[in-house]
Order: structure tokens, then C-alpha cells, then sequence
């Protein structure tokens, strides 16, 4: 599903925040991308998702080198990559249902469509009772929930998911995790940046470690 | 759920958001157009008045001495040489006696102590259709004068000078108007989508990350544009009809104004109009878009 080659980033004034990273991500595999703030694991993702371009390197999603891919053919790709972003990125002025029905509103979903499949995601995830809520009056954790849900409404066959638990309890992890699981056993490959030892010594997914930019290890989950 | 109702959908929201902006915009652009119109629907009943007027257009030759058969074969020859005419017609100091006494009429009494050779004799000269434009009369009439025998030429130059250069001012108040209404259609058109690009370049980021097409995010702004163009068209027009009609309810009967006959756009024009507004509108809200929304 991803392949990177060499993939470097650079910002002015010479600063590195990826250097020559090489990687490749199967169909169907759930990926977490771990380090210390400033590591790189944003960047990553940014770069997976082409809200930013490399300095340097190949990055191919889905088969398609995304920095060449432009107008529709970009669109498409992005209608099939669902990413819930550190900043959540919601609409302040919109209700937490608006925000999750953009996803699919893009891709011309059938409305009674989008309206089930935004009252399951907020079931699943805890939020009815916020159907009509504007964004900007909840909670970061409830922000963080509708971006997840935002993420996989589309049933995206890549989700990124920028450290997805930071501002939530136990029990909440623990629905986002099963969410993101579900997605996953439906086909979607999924890559985690996150602190939270928590969600990924869980598994047996492999694990990469950034520092500094370049990739520390590559291990994998210790259950088995 | 397909591509246009998403984008009309998403277009309600728009309108829904900034509707004061857009409210102004619309009332600005139906000012326009209603300016815009009102000057030329009267220039167009002027220049149909005009043309009523020119139908009846005669260059009347007054004569010093009533021209034999080879005289009147002489000026006919000379008048031509000028330019084809409709008519030339020789009118006798006779024929403009009895001309004279009929107009009269009750009172042709006054005429009986008179000779009946009083009226000087004169020629009557009917241009041609294409010969209408004030400078040409009046070159036809200073030619006409110059003709040997003639003492003067008559044509109601002081009417049609004043009604020359009140059509010539109107020109220019139709053009001017036209400028106004081009500037603030594209201009005011262009400024609302700018500010609503910019209040909502959250949401046009985002559209683009989850994958909205170009077309997705940029139709509802142009088509924005074309509302405001077809809606402020529409109420001006009607507005300038309302105007029309109450015009018409109260200054027609006999007077100055019945000689007008106004008459109202044709469905031509109108339809013209609301397509140069929805047009000029769309250039507005198209430029904002090249220019402020990078996608």
C-alpha cells in the first residue's frame, strides 16, 4: 500500500526532519509510527497524505506516485485515504455531524447513507447525544473522537491517524482501538503515530521508531 | 447523492454563512442593472421617437420666384446631384395659398383680402432614410441653400438639434452607466467571493484533504456569482417595469410625452441584460476564485 524510497524533508533554515527514509507498508497492516515529539511522525504522515511534498525520495500510495498525481486523479486517491490529524482540523461553526459527513459528501454518498453511517460511527464511539453540537463547544477529547470518526467514515482503504488517544481515558482508547480494529479487519491499512505504549505493545504490528528523523528500529508488537 | 447537488447543497451553505455580504452584493448589483436599464430603455424610446420624427423629416426651399418647367427639371437635377432623395415635390405660391387656407381651416376668412400669390413657392425635399444623421441634414440643408434662387431652408433645425444632442448626452449617460454597472457587478461580485474565500479557508483546506475535487470546491463560488447576476438582473428589471408602468399609468394622454409612445424592453433585450449580469457576475466570482483560492 505504501512504499517509500529514501524519503527526505527538509525546511528552512536547514533543518532535517526526515532523512532518507525507506519503508514499505502492506495492503491491510496496522502500522505504528512511535518517537519523541519532534522525531518526525507527523511529517510522515503529512508526506504519506501529500499535504506536503518530499525534499527528496519516491513515496508511491496504492501503487501511484502521489507527488505526481494532480487535479481529479489526486482527489480520488485522497477520497481513499481517511486521516485524523494531531490538530483535528474540525469546523468550528459546524455540528460534529457536518464535520463526519464532509468525508463522504465529497465522494457524492447518498445522503440517507451518510446519515447512518454517521449515527454508527457516533454510536460506536460514544457521541450521540453530540449529533448536533457544534465542534468548537466540545471537549478536546470529544474533538479527538469526531476526527477519528471523521477518518474512517468514508471507509477509506488508508487511514492515518495522528496520535489518536492523547487526550482521551482508558475506556475511550479503548473504543478508538476498536474502531481503528475494525477498519483494519475490513481491509483498511492503517498506520498509528503515537506515544501511547499502550495501543501498541497490544498487538503484534510492527513498529517503527523515529529519532531525529531517521528510523531507529523497526520491531514488533510484543504479544503474539 | 450526485455532483451538482452536492455542489448546490454546498452552495446553500455558502449563501447561508454570508448572507449579509451577499445581500449587499445583490442589492448593488439590482441598483446597477436598475441605472443601467432605466437610462436605456429612454434612450431606446428616444431614438424611437426619433426615428417617428425623421419619418416626417422635409426640407422645405423657400424660392425668391416660382420656377418655370425647366427651372424645376434644373433643381431637381441639382438637388440629386447632392444625394438620391424620396421626394421632390414643387409647391406653386398658389398651392401654398390653398395649403395655407386649409390648415386654416374656420378661419380662412382671414385670407380673403389677401392675393393669392403672397406665399413664396418653394420645394419640398424628402431625404432618404439613410440620409438621418443631424450633420448630414445639415450639410443637405447648407447645400439646399446655396442653390441658385433659394432664400432660405427650413427643416425644424432648432427641434432636431436639441433632440441630436440630447440623444448624444444620453449615449453617454448609457455608457457611463454601463461602466457602473460592469465595475460593480464584477468588482463587488469578486470582492463577496474574496471575502468568503477567505473566511473560509478552514473548510477549503479541509475539502481538499478529504478529497473534494476542484470542481467541488470551486462551482459553489461561481455559481454564487451567477445568482447574483441573474438575481439582481431580475430585480432590477422588475423594479424598472414597476417604474415603467406607473410612468405609463400617469404622464400618457395628450401632452409632450404622448409623442414618445414608451414602450418597454423588448423580450430580446431583457433576456440580453440578464445575460450580461449573470455574465459579468460570473468574471467576478471567477477571478476571485484564480486568484484567492489556491487548490
Amino acid at each position: 500500500m505504501i512504499e517509500m524510497i529514501k524519503v527526505s524533508r527538509t525546511y528552512d533554515p536547514n533543518i532535517t526532519a526526515l532523512s532518507d527514509i525507506s519503508l514499505s507498508i502492506a495492503t491491510g497492516e496496522m502500522f505504528f509510527l512511535i518517537g519523541r515529539s519532534g522525531a518526525g511522525k507527523t511529517t510522515l504522515l503529512k508526506l504519506i497524505c501529500n499535504m506536503e511534498t518530499p525534499s527528496n525520495g519516491l513515496i508511491e500510495v496504492a501503487g501511484y506516485n502521489i507527488n505526481k498525481l494532480k487535479g481529479k486523479d489526486l482527489a480520488h486517491l485522497r477520497q481513499k485515504i481517511g486521516v485524523a490529524y494531531q490538530d483535528f482540523k474540525l469546523l468550528s461553526n459546524r455540528t460534529v455531524a457536518e464535520n463526519i459527513a464532509i468525508a463522504m459528501e465529497v465522494s457524492y454518498k447518498n445522503p440517507r447513507t451518510i446519515r447512518h453511517r454517521v449515527r454508527d460511527l457516533l454510536d460506536q464511539l460514544q457521541l450521540v447525544d453530540k449529533h448536533d453540537t457544534l465542534t468548537g463547544e466540545l471537549s478536546r477529547g470529544e474533538q479527538q473522537r469526531v476526527a477519528l470518526a471523521r477518518s474512517v467514515a468514508n471507509s477509506p482503504r488508508l487511514i492515518l491517524v495522528d496520535e489518536p488517544t492523547g487526550n482521551l481515558d482508558a475506556s475511550t482508547t479503548r473504543r478508538v482501538m476498536e474502531l481503528l480494529t475494525r477498519s483494519n479487519k475490513a481491509g483498511a491499512t492503517i498506520v498509528i503515530a503515537t506515544h501511547d505504549d499502550s495501543i501498541y505493545q497490544q498487538g503484534n504490528h510492527r513498529i517503527m521508531e523515529l529519532r531525529d528523523g531517521n528510523i531507529h528500529s523497526l520491531t514488533r508488537g510484543s504479544l503474539k | 447523492m450526485n455532483f451538482w447537488f452536492a455542489v448546490f447543497r454546498q452552495t446553500g451553505r455558502n449563501l447561508r454563512q454570508t448572507w449579509t455580504s451577499q445581500f449587499m452584493t445583490f442589492l448593488t448589483v439590482s441598483l446597477s442593472v436598475l441605472i443601467f436599464a432605466f437610462f436605456y430603455l429612454i434612450y431606446t424610446n428616444m431614438l424611437g421617437a426619433g426615428d417617428r420624427l425623421s419619418d416626417d423629416l422635409r426640407l422645405i426651399v423657400y424660392l425668391e420666384d416660382e420656377p418655370g418647367p425647366q427651372m424645376q427639371e434644373q433643381l431637381r437635377r441639382k438637388i440629386q446631384n447632392f444625394d438620391d432623395v424620396e421626394d421632390i415635390h414643387f409647391i406653386s405660391k398658389e398651392e401654398a395659398y390653398q395649403r395655407f387656407a386649409m390648415q386654416l381651416g374656420e378661419n380662412s376668412d382671414v385670407l380673403q383680402d389677401m392675393p393669392t400669390n403672397f406665399l413664396p413657392a418653394s420645394i419640398e425635399v424628402v431625404p432618404l432614410k439613410s440620409l438621418r444623421g443631424y450633420n448630414q441634414i445639415k450639410l443637405f440643408s447648407e447645400y439646399l441653400a446655396n442653390l441658385p434662387g433659394t432664400e432660405k431652408v427650413q427643416y425644424g433645425q432648432e427641434w432636431v438639434e436639441r433632440f441630436y444632442y440630447f440623444t448624444r448626452l444620453l449615449t453617454i449617460v448609457v455608457f457611463l452607466s454601463g461602466t457602473l454597472l460592469i465595475l460593480t457587478a464584477t468588482f463587488m461580485v469578486a470582492y463577496t467571493i474574496r471575502l468568503t474565500i477567505m473566511g473560509r479557508q478552514d473548510e477549503l483546506e479541509l475539502l481538499k484533504l478529504v478529497g473534494a475535487t476542484n470542481s467541488y470546491i470551486r462551482m459553489p463560488f461561481l455559481i454564487e456569482g451567477i445568482l447574483q447576476g441573474f438575481m439582481g438582473s431580475i430585480i432590477g428589471l422588475s423594479a424598472l417595469y414597476g417604474l415603467f408602468q406607473w410612468i405609463t399609468a400617469h404622464f400618457t394622454g395628450p401632452g409632450l410625452l404622448s409623442l414618445f409612445q414608451f414602450s418597454f424592453f423588448p423580450p430580446g433585450v431583457i433576456f440580453l441584460i440578464i445575460m450580461s449580469s449573470i455574465c459579468l457576475c460570473s468574471i467576478g466570482s471567477y477571478t476571485s476564485i484564480r486568484k484567492f483560492l489556491r487548490i
